[in-house]
């Protein structure tokens, strides 16, 4: 009898139930962040549909060890959008899609909203690659800093104060007074 | 001082995360208020900018797509489980007996590979393409390509084929009454159960701002159960309504069979 076997088919099993047990509170924390990385909101939900196939796909790589389930989603949506923006970069500029914002506001406030948008979009521009991503997986994945230090490979002090440098520049460039 | 703050800092991100007020950390934490208070603002800044919903028809989609494959993987599964409760060399032994009779059910069974018809401007019938107004009017253009269309006699597992002279319509120009034939030729005389289009292309022009948008067919196909006769002695005409519908308002379209208003009726 080989065990082995049985006890890799068990696990498979258990990380299915798992995975599409997160299908639902991921999807859109998934897209979320994608979003922020590529600006729009269509190919954001394209990926973050991908990312549950991938994952499926993928069961047998994942390893209970290290990040947990939900840490790992996040890091098959981070190789997706980066090959997605490597495709895209061939046609065009990665920009975030203006047209997404309502449009049903009245004009005054829609230019503000714009102008808000702007002034965000460039606080993020000023991040390193590493703070963009910590304050993506903190903010829109809603992960807890432990789960982004498994996916970044640091420990958890690195990733708390790579936090707070980031939301401190946000928070310079962006002008907010206390 | 910098690590405490940087923890409490942490935990506050935390909280509001699962739906706290920014208020409620900054009163447990009052030595760190003033602090605080700019670094949370810049965080609602960032993640109200960035704030979106996704489209719960995508999401949707998105989630039958992924229970389908994980459907498909369980079944799968057990057919092969049983492998790993036998030895290596019965496991190998019996994985090469499936494949010998997989090969040999192959090349036994004759595959169902649809007969294709030929067009013929005298045949006994047409095939037309209309579209129900829903969405079109935000178009300038909507040009479908249809690659082929196939035909299911009720009853019959063979289907019938054939592929469109003319190819491409465009939706825009077939509103309401107005129709396309895009085939016409002799089919066997019968009673039909089910149409499909095989769609290869849709391009789309927005009327309001002349750009070009995507409209989404989920598996390139669209489909119907239609129940008609064809017979010899009259032409049988087919109209295959297809309508596009705006989903939400993230922009975005899909194209979608209109059953009520497609169906046969005989010309003579």
């Amino acid at each position: 009898m080989n065990t082995g076997n049985s006890e890799n088919i068990s696990a498979t099993k258990e990380y299915e139930t798992r995975l599409a047990g997160l299908y639902e509170e991921y999807y859109d924390k998934i897209a979320r962040y994608v979003y922020v990385h590529i600006g729009s909101r269509e190919e954001a939900e394209d990926i973050a549909g991908e990312v549950f196939l991938k994952a499926l796909m993928s069961l047998k790589s994942y390893r209970e060890q290290g990040v947990p389930m939900q840490a790992w989603l996040f890091r098959i949506a981070h190789n997706l959008t980066v090959d997605h923006i490597r495709k895209m970069s061939k046609h065009t500029t990665v920009q975030i899609d203006l047209a997404g914002l309502p449009a049903d506001d009245s004009p005054i406030d829609g230019a503000e909203k714009r102008m808000e948008f702007e002034r965000v979009t460039e606080a993020m521009s000023q991040l390193t690659v590493e703070q963009k991503e910590v304050i993506n997986l903190r903010f829109f994945g809603e992960l807890t800093s432990k789960e982004v230090s498994g996916i970044l490979g640091k420990s958890d002090g690195a990733v708390r104060e790579m936090q707070r440098a980031a939301i401190e520049k946000l928070r310079a460039v962006m002008g907010v007074e206390e | 001082m910098s690590e405490d703050f940087d923890r409490i800092l942490d935990e506050c991100v935390d909280r509001i995360n699962r739906g706290e007020s920014p208020a409620d950390c900054l009163s447990q934490y009052p030595e760190y208020a003033d602090k605080l208070r700019p670094m949370l603002k810049s965080m609602h800044a960032v993640q109200k900018t960035y704030a979106f919903t996704p489209s719960p028809d995508e999401k949707r989609a998105a989630g039958q797509r992924f229970h389908a494959a994980l459907d498909k993987r369980r079944q799968a599964t057990p057919a092969l489980s049983f492998l790993s409760a036998i030895s290596r060399p019965a496991a190998v032994a019996t994985v090469a007996v499936l494949v010998v009779a997989l090969v040999a059910t192959l090349v036994i069974l004759p595959r169902v590979i649809p007969e294709t018809l030929v067009p013929n401007t005298e045949g006994n019938f047409a095939f037309l393409i209309s579209d129900e107004p829903n969405a079109i009017g935000d178009f300038e253009s909507l040009n479908v390509t249809i690659s082929r269309v196939v035909l299911r006699a009720a009853g019959s597992v063979k289907p019938l084929e054939f592929t469109p002279e003319t190819k491409t319509v465009d939706l825009t120009q077939l509103q309401g009454e107005d129709y396309q034939e895009i085939w016409r030729g002799d089919v066997p005389a019968g009673q039909y159960s089910h149409v499909v289009i095989y769609v290869s292309g849709v391009v789309g022009e927005l009327e309001s701002t002349g750009i070009s948008v995507t409209v989404k067919l989920p598996s390139s196909k669209l489909q119907m159960s239609a129940s008609f006769e064809v017979t010899t002695d009259t032409v049988t005409s087919f109209t295959f309504d297809i309508t596009v519908v705006k989903t939400g308002n993230n922009g975005r379209y899909l194209l979608k069979p209109q059953i009520s208003e497609s169906g046969a009726r005989s010309l003579e």
